[in-house]
């Protein structure tokens, strides 16, 4: 909640001879391993989800109770769950659900706190201060509590645990991206652009936002593995998806805990889902800072 | 200096008031009664009954009246009373804010434990095996769900070692000794996650610092390496720390309900999920005033640090 | 059933057997259903466990003293027993109160379907001949707690007849008490009870677990009993911190003398069920409820020597509740096809490992002698896929509908049982059944006061045994807690006469009736259901628990006999 950011600081210089974004990008990634594991991780995850339909040998839904608590065999590489349904399926079709959590709670949150991160940081003075004491406000009710709350006025379901999610993440974005433009601003080309009577809407797009993106990005990143915790624990407290959907973190908080000893399987097959999703997505931020933080690239 | 103090304390004033106005708003909004809640199992109850229980916890009045009694409540500091016990919040709050407190600073202690020292490994030893495996092992306490590694945590004390925490939580004062194996446990269940991002922010920071010129300025000067990290760089490293460490303390004073569940301690967090799952408003919003105060009011502190560090900041 | 006493019965009610019959048409179909049954069901008569139903008392001269401890998943939402029927306050105050009547101790009790009434704080009753006037001959010498504002003093006919006045006057018993018409003390241990109408059941009713007698003094100092808890039972309430613990005492003074055995009875507030097992495991728990076969089995391979006696399920609280003033549920045949859809067996079968009953809502030995098999729960009670989509094109909606259920997960088996449900609808019938998992309050609020569409996992409630509570209390169509909203003109009809009966044998034709009327009409479709089990440390003696009345729930006043062997 401080008015200085550490990553606010990084990005007020562009150097004149810097590689592209998407090289300098490519460039982390081919050179550090874990920058390509995780890389790697993420391009399975996005693979599995768009072709889970394919991928997946038994429909997620269809249960076979006859065959329920299977432990993991040839027709059942993870085994079954507790009424007969095949968990590879349900773990790859997790992938969509765990995919569509992130990006939604993230895009949303994202794109919101971007709009009243400029909104604030550009225009400044009342519209500033009546912006940040807002989001302020919102950061001070524990993100748990909010995200609850709002799932409990919404009803439970997978969506409007993904719009909670969003809300949660609107304030601390809006932050950095606040402390990313009033740094931006502060650059000469931005005055002279402003000075030159350049429209705002052009400066924004051309001069603030390219400078923004790149910490945006970075959090984005990190908070798409975040989102996908969030949704395990409100599912946990009974408030995320709804059975019989496949998400990960329903099958870990409730298949899972309830059959941990007689049935391993319910747990650990969604449960290293889910920490490889985390784990790409945290890595692949680090990366991405490690690609696009000018003071770090002036080592490699 | 004093300009910039009075300046942030006024402005703390709307976000708390707003605050209160987004607890308050949601929680009325929200399905299902008070009432019913504490009418559960039960439901024999007829409509004049329920007239009067609700008359009784001035639940019949206007949204408008009912926010500004509690407003007035809470800032002549008498919250009232909770619907689902009849017991006056001060005194559940008494109950429930030194559990929460010695959760979170165990918690937090044991996580800058684990955190700093895997932190500046990473970051001197930067792409070595080293920083491979502390960022990993940080990582995977980030990627675990609390609930997860908490189950994992009692079930195998209880089958492996034949030991679990003992149940029925006694405060410090009372019993040391039983207090401390109480919260063990759930302390380093919670600490393994908050050491992740620290060790995280710990380790960027650290590298970034130890690039700047007068670092590198003494390493020429033939400084010896544990002078440089400790003296010059750690300093400036942990100003960001500080930061999230602050941060996470918003999980800590509420979110930690997860584990107070799993762990049977009776903190603010099962207090305050219980009562949204239960509608009990008066708790609910003067938990969250109370949590929303004590952050703002560490904020603040933070920030008055960083002023006072960083003179720059004092004239922004 | 004898020909005989079932014309017999059907003539007193100037109702002819075979009118009755042809009336319901329940005569053919019932036939068939018996034929199609017996060949194709695989319903056992006693579902299959290798652990007992009853464990018998020790013939060990008992031990006094010693603690015991349950980690225990209830908190009391509040302490007064006016406000709330909630095991987690039952499971304390049936300790530090008593009733008017009670149930067997283990160590009086011959198995576990002994429910003999016996005395408590009466130690004789009667009834007129009318049915509507009980008097009951409290004992004399019954203290209550030595603790102010009672301080000792002896319990009076005039504190039950405030007791039950408050019950009436207010809170969620009102129903049960409002029932009489007034109450006359001709001396200090005697009480008379006036009813409004006959009611042959009512010593029953008072016998509740949540029918307990509370001092005049509190409620009158205090304003309600939300602060102190004073009774005259087994125990004193010595601790009480909300989610941390309880601790209860023996009370020295109590009047059946001897008893408890046990020196202090330690509550702790664990909410986690992983956390329970883990305190059974290492010994700081000595009670345990578990749910499965499989969980009894691990438990037992680190805990050997546990002792394990398996909850005989002698009803289901749970079932599928309809709108049915609405269309497509007011319409029978819809009722019918959904229920001949949901393969009930199956469920048995699998999720519960054979250890589930079908599902029928009034305890079983009320209306017959033998756990009912498929076959005697009626024709819609069979899963009969094709006759059931017959039935549903046959009422209009061949091509099926969309609806809704919602729920609270009470336990895991649950979400998996209703998704087993909704697979069977959606495959059978092409009903879409939209699922949403609710927390308690959301669930309770919407479903006990019925403003819901579609349908929900229903419930009836848990705590009661007597069989007036469980026919004429939940399904009179005018009665507060029917929450399955049935609205049948002969159950109303029946479910009155049964309260106006008194022979026994003839208590259970009605009640069977009721049930089959229940079942023809499909007005609660009962799911399968598996009462659990019940584990106890092996130094644990008396530990015998009734049918309906688990021990540390709302049947724990049966601790104060139990003894510990250490």
């Amino acid at each position: 909640m401080s008015t200085a950011t550490a990553d606010s600081a990084t990005f007020e210089e562009r150097m004149p001879d810097q590689l592209s974004r998407g090289q300098a990008l490519w460039g982390v990634i081919k050179r550090k391993p874990l920058g390509l594991a995780s890389a790697a991780l993420i391009g399975l995850l996005v693979f599995t989800a768009i072709f889970a339909n394919v991928l997946a040998p038994y429909h997620p839904l269809a249960a076979y109770p006859e065959k329920r608590l299977a432990p993991p065999s040839w027709e059942h590489p993870f085994g079954t769950d507790d009424i007969g349904r095949d968990v590879l399926s349900r773990v790859i079709h997790g992938s969509r659900i765990s995919l569509w959590v992130g990006l939604l709670a993230v895009g949303i949150g994202t794109f919101a706190g971007t709009i009243i991160g400029l909104l604030s940081g550009y225009w400044e003075g009342w519209l500033d201060l009546g912006l940040q004491r807002a989001m302020d406000a919102l950061m001070a009710i524990p993100g748990l509590i909010l995200a609850l709350a709002i799932v409990s006025v919404l009803t439970p379901s997978t969506t409007n645990a993904m719009l909670a999610i969003a809300v949660v993440i609107v304030p601390g974005n809006s932050r950095i991206v606040r402390g990313a433009v009033l740094s931006t601003k502060q650059n000469p080309y931005v005055e002279a652009a402003q000075a030159l009577g350049c429209r705002h809407l052009r400066i924004i797009a051309k001069h603030i936002l390219p400078n923004v993106t790149a910490p945006i990005l970075i959090i984005a990143s990190i908070w798409l593995g975040n989102a996908i915790l969030i949704e395990a624990s409100l599912s946990f407290l009974g408030l995320g998806t709804q059975p019989p959907t496949p998400s990960w973190g329903l099958m870990l908080s409730s298949t899972g805990r309830a059959f941990m000893e007689q049935a391993p399987w319910l747990a650990i097959f969604p449960g290293l889902a889910i920490s490889l999703a985390v784990l790409g997505f945290n890595l692949f931020g680090d990366t991405l800072r490690d690609a696009w933080d000018p003071k770090l690239r002036r080592r490699g | 200096m004093h300009k910039y103090i009075i300046r942030r304390l006024l402005l703390a004033i709307p976000v708390l008031l707003l605050a209160s106005l987004i607890v308050f708003g949601l929680m009325r909004v929200m399905p299902g009664d008070a009432l019913t809640a504490l009418m559960a199992e039960s439901g024999n109850v007829s409509e004049r009954e329920l007239q009067k229980l609700r008359k009784d916890l001035g639940l019949d009045l206007p949204y408008y009246e009912q926010y500004l009694i509690w407003l007035w409540q809470m800032v002549s500091l008498d919250p009232g009373y909770s619907i689902f016990t009849g017991e006056p919040i001060p005194v559940a709050l008494k109950k429930a804010i030194p559990v929460t407190i010695e959760l979170a600073l165990s918690a937090m202690i044991l996580g800058l434990l684990i955190a700093i020292p895997v932190g500046v490994l990473s970051a001197t030893r930067q792409d070595k095996p080293s920083d491979y495996v502390g960022r990993l092992v940080a990582i995977s306490g980030l990627s675990l769900p609390d609930f997860w590694l908490g189950t994992l945590v009692i079930t195998f004390a209880a089958i492996w070692f034949g030991w679990i925490p003992p149940l029925g939580y006694v405060s410090l004062w009372e019993s040391p000794w039983t207090n401390l194996q109480q919260f063990l446990l759930p302390a380093a269940v919670l600490g393994f996650r908050l050491s992740a991002a620290t060790m995280r922010m710990t380790r960027s920071t650290l590298l970034e610092v130890l690039r700047e010129d007068y670092v590198r300025t003494a390493w020429a000067k033939g400084v010896g390496e544990r002078m440089i990290i400790y003296k010059h760089a750690l300093k400036n490293a942990l100003i960001p720390v500080v930061t999230i460490v602050g941060g996470q303390l918003g999980t800590l004073l509420a979110g930690t309900v997860i584990v107070e569940t799993i762990f049977a301690l009776p903190g603010m967090g099962r207090l305050t999920v219980e009562a949204i799952l239960f509608r009990d408003y008066p708790i609910v919003q003067t938990n969250v005033m109370l949590v929303a105060g004590t952050l703002v009011t560490l904020n603040l502190l933070v920030d008055l640090t960083y002023a006072w560090l960083d003179p720059r900041i004092r004239y922004q | 059933m004898p020909a005989d006493a079932h014309s017999q019965q059907a003539a007193r009610q100037h109702v002819n057997r075979r009118e009755f019959l042809t009336r319901t048409g329940w005569g053919s179909l019932w036939m068939t259903g018996f034929l199609v049954g017996v060949g194709r069901s695989r319903a056992f008569a006693h579902p299959p466990s290798p652990y007992p139903s009853w464990v018998p008392p020790s013939d060990k001269p008992p031990k006094r003293g010693g603690i015991l401890t349950r980690a225990s998943a209830w908190d009391p939402p509040v302490l007064d027993p006016r406000l709330t029927n909630s095991v987690g306050l039952f499971q304390i105050a049936t300790l530090t109160y008593n009733r008017l009547l009670r149930y067997p101790f283990a160590d009086e009790a011959k198995n576990n379907a002994d429910l003999t009434l016996k005395g408590d704080l009466a130690e004789a009753w009667e009834g007129s001949a009318d049915f509507k006037t009980w008097t009951f001959k409290l004992r004399q010498g019954v203290k209550w707690h030595n603790v102010p504002p009672v301080n000792a003093r002896e319990l009076v006919a005039n504190d039950v007849k405030y007791c039950y006045e408050a019950y009436a006057k207010e809170g969620v018993q009102s129903f049960t008490f409002q029932e009489i018409d007034g109450m006359e003390t001709p001396d200090r241990h005697t009480i008379r009870i006036h009813l409004k109408s006959p009611n042959t059941m009512f010593p029953q009713n008072v016998a509740e677990a949540v029918a307990v007698i509370f001092p005049r003094e509190v409620l009158e100092e205090d304003g309600d009993l939300k602060k102190r808890m004073i009774g005259t039972g087994p125990f004193i309430l010595k601790e009480f911190q909300r989610k941390v613990r309880t601790v209860l005492v023996r009370n020295p003074d109590y009047f059946d003398t001897g008893f408890p055995y046990i020196d202090e009875y330690r509550i702790l507030s664990t909410p986690d069920a992983a956390t329970r097992l883990a305190a059974f495991r290492t010994g700081q728990s000595d009670i345990l409820g578990l749910q499965s076969l499989a969980d009894v089995a691990t438990l037992l391979r680190t805990n050997p020597t546990a002792v394990v006696q398996e909850n005989t399920t002698v009803l289901t609280p749970f079932g599928l509740t309809l709108r049915m003033d609405k269309p497509p549920f007011n319409d029978v045949r819809v009722r019918r096809a959904m229920s001949m859809a949901i393969d009930r067996q199956k469920q048995v079968d699998t999720l519960y490992e054979g250890h589930a009953i079908l599902g029928w809502g009034i305890p079983y030995f009320y209306w017959t002698d033998e756990r009912p098999t498929a076959a005697d729960l009626g024709p819609y009670w069979q899963y009969r896929p094709e006759e059931a989509k017959r039935l549903l094109a046959e009422a209009g909606y061949a091509n099926g509908f969309e609806t809704t259920l919602f729920y609270y997960e009470y336990f895991p088996q649950m979400t998996s049982q209703i998704q087993l449900v909704q697979q069977d609808l959606k495959r059978n019938l092409n009903i879409e059944l939209k699922i949403t998992k609710q927390d308690y309050t959301t669930y309770f609020g919407r479903y006990a006061e019925g403003n819901w569409e579609g349908t929900a996992w229903g419930f009836q409630t848990g705590y009661a045994v007597s069989l007036d509570e469980r026919t004429y209390q939940y399904i009179h169509s005018k009665a507060p807690k029917n929450y399955f909203r049935v609205n049948d003109p002969m159950i109303d009809e029946l479910a009155t006469t049964l309260r106006q009966t008194a022979d026994r044998a003839e208590q259970r034709a009605i009640t069977k009736k009721i049930v089959e009327r229940e079942h023809d009409q499909v007005l609660r479709m009962w799911m399968p259901f598996d009462a659990g089990f019940q584990i106890w440390q092996p130094h644990l003696r008396n530990i015998g628990q009734l049918d309906l009345r688990g021990n540390f729930g709302y049947g724990s006043s049966t601790l104060a006999r139990l003894w510990i062997d250490k």
